[in-house]
């Protein structure tokens, strides 16, 4: 089992090797630098500077030295410092981000899921009712609307016209920190996010339901007198959720991808508005630091499924 | 049954969330003090995420609240005054620049003398700062400070643009920085968490990219300041500042054209227009042999109708130019007309050639400008171009890869650009971007214009020292680009900044790089 664990955890750090050669080859072939990113292209300002920045920055040096230099810091615990943030060491930010995105999207989750089950339940029990095609119609519309657009008109009439909640940001700028003020101005975006994957809860958890009411036990229950509400929540409902539970697993990703675009609609500090400031900026070692962070936390779970698996099953671990 | 109880349930919910923002509202609102929240550096002139005026090619509202020049503008830009230089003179040949330093104290309590002017400039000429500064104080020859309140800075020949250049220096404190070497300097957090400066208002705080919080500096040499707090908020674009001031959330941003236009009728703001000293141009790419010909340039011109573009695509608010400059003092009367005239362009073209030069292929016209407006504009002189046989074909990128394009080798990408130039207040920016001497790796005339004519007007008009004599060179300047047309010379368009009726005696122009102009962030004050 060791040698197996030792094995599988090698071919996490080849891969997270490959992956830091293939980001930093990607990065430099992409137009633009970071000195580029910087240059204002309506204030003048000598190329002469510019190469001055690009020689202290070491961006002069050709790419293996570049990339030898940062690995073998790297390595070391030094992912360097940000080039767009004036000396703001990249580890410690890129951690801090870490935070603000798990809130948000675990908050978008929890709602998703609250709404989407209880949606998904009422439309299947008041099948082809005017509740149920109601729900049927907000959840379609919600389904087909990306996190962009939800974002944007969310923000316009919760923010801008009714001016119920506001309009970006984690807290009140200029006032001490309050969980209240944190809660306020993360109900819109989370809530926003949620839409989604709420609908897609709704609409399986819809048809789940009314797949497993038809089931003979069901009719078995109802048959036996138990009353309509029982019948529901302890029977059907519980053999409903198995799929419902495997949509949500698969749809994290999806809601990562969303929680980009809304911390981005937001002003969100979380790990999506630092990539795509990074991304604009050709903020190097953030993008590398971030995207090396994030590989790594997808290859430690494949290996822990993997070491999982093999520990229930003898015969991949020999195989 | 049970969709009626699981309703009611998410009814209660719903309420409960409503019922926080309702609660969190007030509860979050109340504060005894004063505090001003802007988006001060939103758009062109800010520069978000940047707290080190040495490496700041932008964002100088927001750091000049905090940190303060020897001299600025006046914030019309019209001419330019003391701000820690209580008075300045010049010598009669402009090499020698005196200033006598005014009674101004650091946040930290400690003096403000000439050791520190030394230090800064001393810093700013050093490339291992960071300093952008450098190149264009490569032409000091001595600081001297002969008492702690006179410094004395001494140039190479006349320099007519180094008071301009320096309005954008921040004077640096030698007591807090000397000690640190300058190459750790520009990677200190220093900048971020605990600077220093001379301003109405001290540093308190950064949430990383959220805002910059400040406070009221109670010893600031013109009186404390009328609010308590001033607060940079951070948004992703101009849209969204704009939304954060219609919920009441900020009290300023600068907005587009098209945002500002939406609030000119709306009660409580107040939309404040200004010059953006940005010459919009159609930029020939001289390192081709397409644009050789002078006809071809003003065929050009002659084939774009300026004028109804600006009716109707910027309802009226640009500036047409017929040279670099609009400002009145540098345009003289005499200039060629560059009318809306497709017949004679298409008579320039055939005299030039162009059928041979060119003919009908598509060239690519490369800007980093994204905006709706733009891409407008962008199409209506596409279709104006191909009704005279040019065609070409706009090319819209990120401001890094447009960066990239033109400061690399292959031509074929940028045969023509749209792009900005900053034509002001300083006249003598544009040498940077027209002299054949500042072609890169010197300068940044990223064209590669060499025009013999043109080099010596920007020459005699940079060394003269009379400034009797100046407006009348930097006038010859603009009659060489009018009749030479090294780039096809658009507009100046206007620029916008949205302030809440609740500002008092709020000052604010939209100043290329945001600055510094005289606003007195000390008088600024909101109503309760």
């Amino acid at each position: 089992m060791l040698r197996y664990i030792a094995s599988r955890a090698g071919t996490g750090l080849f891969l997270l090797l490959a992956l830091s050669v293939l980001i930093f080859i990607m990065l430099r072939l992409t137009p633009g630098d970071p000195i580029d990113a910087y240059i204002n292209p309506t204030i003048p300002i000598g190329a002469a500077d510019l190469a001055a920045l690009r020689e202290r920055l070491g961006l002069d040096q050709p790419l293996p030295v570049q990339y030898f230099a940062w690995l073998a810091a790297a390595l070391s615990g030094d992912f360097g410092y940000s080039i767009q943030r004036g000396g703001v060491p990249v580890l410690p930010l890129v951690l801090s981000r870490v935070g603000p995105t798990v809130l948000l999207m675990f908050t978008a989750i929890a709602i998703s899921i609250v709404v989407g089950v209880s949606a998904g339940i009422i439309s299947a029990v008041r099948k082809n009712k005017a509740s149920d095609v109601g729900l049927s119609i907000v959840s379609f519309l919600g389904v087909s609307s990306p996190a962009f657009l939800t974002g944007l008109l969310g923000l316009y009439a919760f923010s801008v016209l009714l001016r119920w909640f506001p309009s970006g940001g984690m807290l009140t700028p200029g006032r001490p920190y309050s969980s209240l003020d944190l809660l306020y101005h993360l109900i819109l975006p989370a809530t926003l996010l949620s839409i989604a994957q709420g609908a897609l809860i709704m609409r399986y958890m819809r048809g789940s339901l009314l797949e497993v009411l038809s089931q003979d036990y069901v009719r078995t229950a109802r048959a036996k007198g138990v009353r309509e509400f029982w019948v529901v929540v302890k029977h059907a409902v519980r053999n409903a959720l198995l799929p419902v539970i495997t949509l949500i697993g698969s749809t994290i990703g999806g809601a990562i991808g969303g929680a980009i675009f809304i911390e981005s609609v937001f002003n969100w500090p979380g790990m999506g508005l630092l990539m795509i400031n990074a991304v604009t900026s050709r903020d190097y070692s953030v993008i590398m630091c971030a995207t090396l962070l994030t590989g790594a936390s997808v290859i430690l779970v494949n290996l822990l499924t993997d070491i999982a698996y093999a520990a229930v099953d003898p015969r991949i671990r020999n195989a | 049954m049970i969709g009626r109880t699981l309703g009611r349930t998410l009814a209660v919910a719903g309420l409960a969330l409503a019922s926080t923002a309702l609660v969190a509202l007030p509860a979050i609102a109340q504060s005894e003090e004063k505090t001003i929240v802007g988006g001060f550096d939103v758009g062109p002139g800010g520069f978000q995420g940047n707290f080190n005026p040495l490496t700041a090619t932008a964002g100088f509202t927001w750091l000049n609240t905090y940190y303060e020049p020897l001299v600025t503008y006046t914030a019309d830009l019209s001419r330019l005054k003391g701000e820690l230089a209580g008075e300045y003179t010049a010598s009669d040949d402009l090499t020698t620049f005196t200033f006598k330093l005014a009674d101004a104290v650091w946040h930290d309590g400690e003096p403000f003398t000439s050791a520190d002017v030394k230090y800064t400039f001393d810093l700013a000429m050093n490339p291992e700062s960071g300093s952008i500064f450098a190149a264009r104080l490569a032409d000091v020859v001595s600081v001297e400070t002969p008492d702690e309140k006179t410094a004395v800075v001494t140039l190479k020949g006349p320099n007519g643009g180094f008071l301009s250049t320096i309005t954008q220096l921040m004077m640096l404190p030698e007591h807090e920085l000397a000690s640190k070497p300058a190459a750790e300097l520009a990677q200190s957090d220093w900048w971020s968490t605990t600077p220093v400066g001379t301003g109405p208002f001290k540093f308190v705080q950064y949430a990383s990219d959220q805002f910059v919080e400040l406070e009221a500096f109670d010893d600031y040499r013109d009186g404390r300041p009328q609010v308590d707090k001033l607060i940079n908020r951070y948004f992703a674009n101009p849209a969204a500042a704009v939304a954060a001031l219609r919920a009441g959330e900020i009290q300023f941003t600068y907005a587009e054209a098209d945002d500002a236009q939406s609030f000119e009728d709306a009660e409580g703001f107040t939309v404040i227009p200004g010059d953006s000293f940005v010459l919009n141009y159609i930029g020939f790419n001289h390192r081709t042999e397409l644009w050789n010909d002078v006809r071809v340039r003003q065929a050009v011109m002659h084939a774009i109708d300026r004028d109804t573009i600006i009716e109707t695509l910027y309802n009226g608010a640009a500036k047409k130019a017929e040279c670099n400059y609009v400002a009145p003092q540098y345009v003289p009367d005499d200039l060629i007309d560059y009318s809306y005239d497709p017949e004679k362009a298409r008579t320039l073209l055939a005299e030039a050639g162009w059928e041979e030069i060119n003919g009908g292929q598509e060239l690519p016209w490369l800007t980093y400008y994204n905006s709706p407006q733009v891409a407008n504009i962008m199409a209506a002189v596409q279709a104006m171009l191909a009704d005279v046989g040019v065609n070409v074909a706009p090319r819209v990128v990120d401001v890094p890869t447009y960066n990239g394009i033109v400061r690399g080798d292959d031509v074929s990408q940028f045969p023509l650009v749209y792009a900005g130039a900053g034509n002001g207040p300083n006249p003598a920016q544009h040498n940077i971007n027209l002299n054949s001497e500042q072609v890169p790796p010197n300068g940044n005339n990223i064209m590669h214009i060499s025009l013999p004519e043109l080099d010596t007007a920007l020459a005699s008009a940079m060394s003269e020292a009379d400034p009797s004599q100046m407006d009348a060179r930097w006038q010859e300047v603009c009659r060489v680009v009018n009749e030479q047309m090294p780039w096809g010379s658009m507009w100046v368009a206007s620029r916008y900044g949205i302030a809440s009726d609740s500002l008092e005696d709020f000052v604010w122009t939209p100043a290329p790089g945001g600055g510094p102009f005289e606003m007195n962030p000390e008088a600024w004050d909101i109503e309760p």
